[in-house]
């Protein structure tokens, strides 16, 4: 009987971790599109999980529709994705990463600053979420199966989208872009699809983050949480949109035991915050020098010595 | 190398609070304390790249895949910094000296300071890539890397000197900067984006170039508190990249 009741006890946190896991596996493919399968580097894709976010929520609260906010958060993550594209993707490739981890902080500054919109660092309430009224009891109950099912079409439409001409357009664009342009294949086109495509996967990422939150601030969109999701990608293996939810569910999995650890160790929670960063900056480095198709990638498909 | 670099920022946030260690806590002189923390910056900028660079070198890694990795390095040392010094801001703990009156101007020394040495980095940069022979085989291997290994130039070295050189400077630069303002482990990300878009702007490559680009940068992210909130000072130097990119993305002065 003690054990069932532990169960019971634990079950809330266990279903917010994995919900909060499968919120970054969504946002994680969105990167996975961009690096894993076109050898785009962005360094600022939280800023569309932030767009996402707050263009839901600000929407909603002055009256628009739950569903018009989320697509509408949706278009914008896409529409500012396409905009940074336009500038850097026919220079060289570094310049898209250098862009993208600018423009993510230029987006925490606005909205940071901008009150009368975003109400700066106060952050601003979720008004409602999906179905809220008909729920009863813990609303997480019914936000992870949600979420889930979210995370599972992703995946599906992903897997058929890389598997189609078009994926493999990406691909061909990831080893060598010489290739697919000697055969006629508009390159800056494709590229700026995939970018527009991620970044819409991470605005929607935003959404779900956002209803889970039920109240967003700066706070939530620092820059690390772009490199959750590098770690995610590059951990289960870039190019592989299983390997990347498996990454999601490990780094999800670590937090929460670091969180455990912390009891044991003699380090304050600053201290254990920054080791959890130093740890998957080290682990970053590792994979990348050791292992670069990460768990599930493979290694015959995935040069990267471009 | 011929990467972005994400790590610079850090290393440059290393140098300073090295300074910090020896000056405000071990009690040696500012100066001293300074020379020791960039020679230990350029130190480790030779073992990382024992470590990771030429290895990476080896294997004929990519430079999206070097990228990765120095993003993996910058957030390994912000964070070491943060683990074992603390997140809020530190001063190096220097006596207060009086300004100089220049009309209605007042010029802090720290400041007299700060201007004449960057004066003299860029005269020893200058130099040093003109004038010795360790910085005319790094001009050779900026221009040709295969040329300059057939004429005999050892790569590996000369791509070690540029590191410990490169990191040096980022040292001194970040030691410069919290003489004006203070030190905290995320000044190197704060200075990322003006850094990038200054050599931009200079033309990648140009020595001379990311001089003119950081004093352009620098006064037009100064100039521009006068009409936008100080926050917004990164937004000026992204503004700048961006129309950089679009008319004339090989910079000022680049080929």
């Amino acid at each position: 009987m003690i054990e069932i009741g532990i169960e019971i006890e634990y079950l809330p946190y266990i279903i917010t971790v994995l919900l909060i896991a499968s919120i970054y596996a969504i946002f994680s493919l969105g990167l996975n599109l961009e690096w894993g399968f076109t050898g785009l580097v962005n360094f600022g894709h939280v800023a569309f999980l932030a767009i996402g976010a707050y263009t839901t929520v600000l929407l909603n609260l002055s009256g628009v529709p739950l569903i018009l906010s989320v697509i509408a958060g949706v278009a914008l993550a896409g529409l500012c994705g396409g905009l940074l594209g336009i500038p850097t993707l026919k220079l060289r490739e570094d310049y898209l990463a250098i862009v993208t981890i600018g423009f993510a902080e230029i987006i925490r500054f606005f909205l940071l600053n901008e009150e009368w919109l975003t109400r700066g660092p106060m952050g601003v309430h979720v008004s409602s979420r999906p179905f809220e009224e008909l729920i009863p009891g813990d609303y997480n109950f019914f936000l992870f199966p949600f979420v889930l099912g979210v995370l599972v079409i992703c995946y599906l439409l992903l897997e058929k989208l890389v598997k189609s001409p078009w994926g493999r357009v990406l691909k061909s664009i990831r080893e060598d872009e010489d290739v697919p342009a000697s055969l006629g294949k508009n390159v800056f086109s494709y590229k700026i699809q995939a970018l527009v495509l991620g970044s819409m996967i991470a605005g929607f990422a935003g959404s779900l983050l956002a209803f889970y939150l039920q109240y967003i601030n700066p706070r939530n969109f620092m820059p690390i949480e772009t490199f959750y999701a590098w770690i995610a990608v590059v951990l289960g293996g870039s190019g592989n949109n299983r390997g990347t939810i498996l990454g999601a569910f490990i780094l999800w999995a670590f937090f929460s035991g670091t969180r455990f650890a912390q009891g044991y160790l003699p380090f304050s929670p600053t201290q254990m915050g920054a080791l959890r960063i130093l740890f998957i900056g080290l682990l970053l480095i590792l994979i990348m020098m050791f292992k670069p198709e990460g768990l599930l990638g493979k290694k015959e498909e995935l040069t990267l010595t471009k | 190398m011929n990467f972005a670099n994400f790590a610079h920022g850090d290393f440059l946030a290393l140098g300073a609070y090295l300074t910090f260690v020896f000056s405000a806590i071990l009690g040696v002189h500012f100066i001293p304390a300074s020379a020791i923390a960039v020679v230990i910056t350029a130190f480790i900028a030779v073992c990382c790249d024992y470590a990771i660079w030429k290895p990476m070198r080896e294997k004929s890694a990519g430079s999206l895949t070097l990228i990765i990795i120095s993003i993996g390095l910058a957030l390994f040392l912000r964070n070491l910094i943060i683990f074992l010094w603390g997140p809020d801001i530190k001063r190096y703990d220097l006596p207060v000296k009086r300004g100089i009156e220049l009309g209605s101007v007042v010029i802090t020394q720290n400041q007299i300071f700060v201007i004449m040495v960057a004066v003299i980095c860029m005269f020893l940069v200058h130099y040093l890539l003109k004038r010795t022979t360790i910085g005319k085989a790094m001009r050779a291997l900026s221009d040709n890397i295969d040329l300059a290994k057939a004429s005999g130039i050892d790569v590996d070295r000369v791509i070690r000197y540029t590191w410990a050189i490169g990191m040096a400077l980022a040292a001194v630069g970040g030691i410069l900067y919290g003489l004006i303002t203070n030190i905290n482990p995320n000044m190197g990300w704060f200075m990322l984006l003006p850094m990038f878009a200054a050599v931009i702007l200079g033309g990648i490559g140009s020595p001379y170039g990311a001089m003119v680009g950081g004093v352009v940068i620098g006064l037009a992210q100064e100039l521009s508190t006068a009409i936008l909130p100080t926050e917004y000072k990164q937004a000026v130097a992204f503004f700048i990249l961006i129309v950089v990119l679009f008319i004339r993305p090989r910079g000022i002065l680049g080929s």
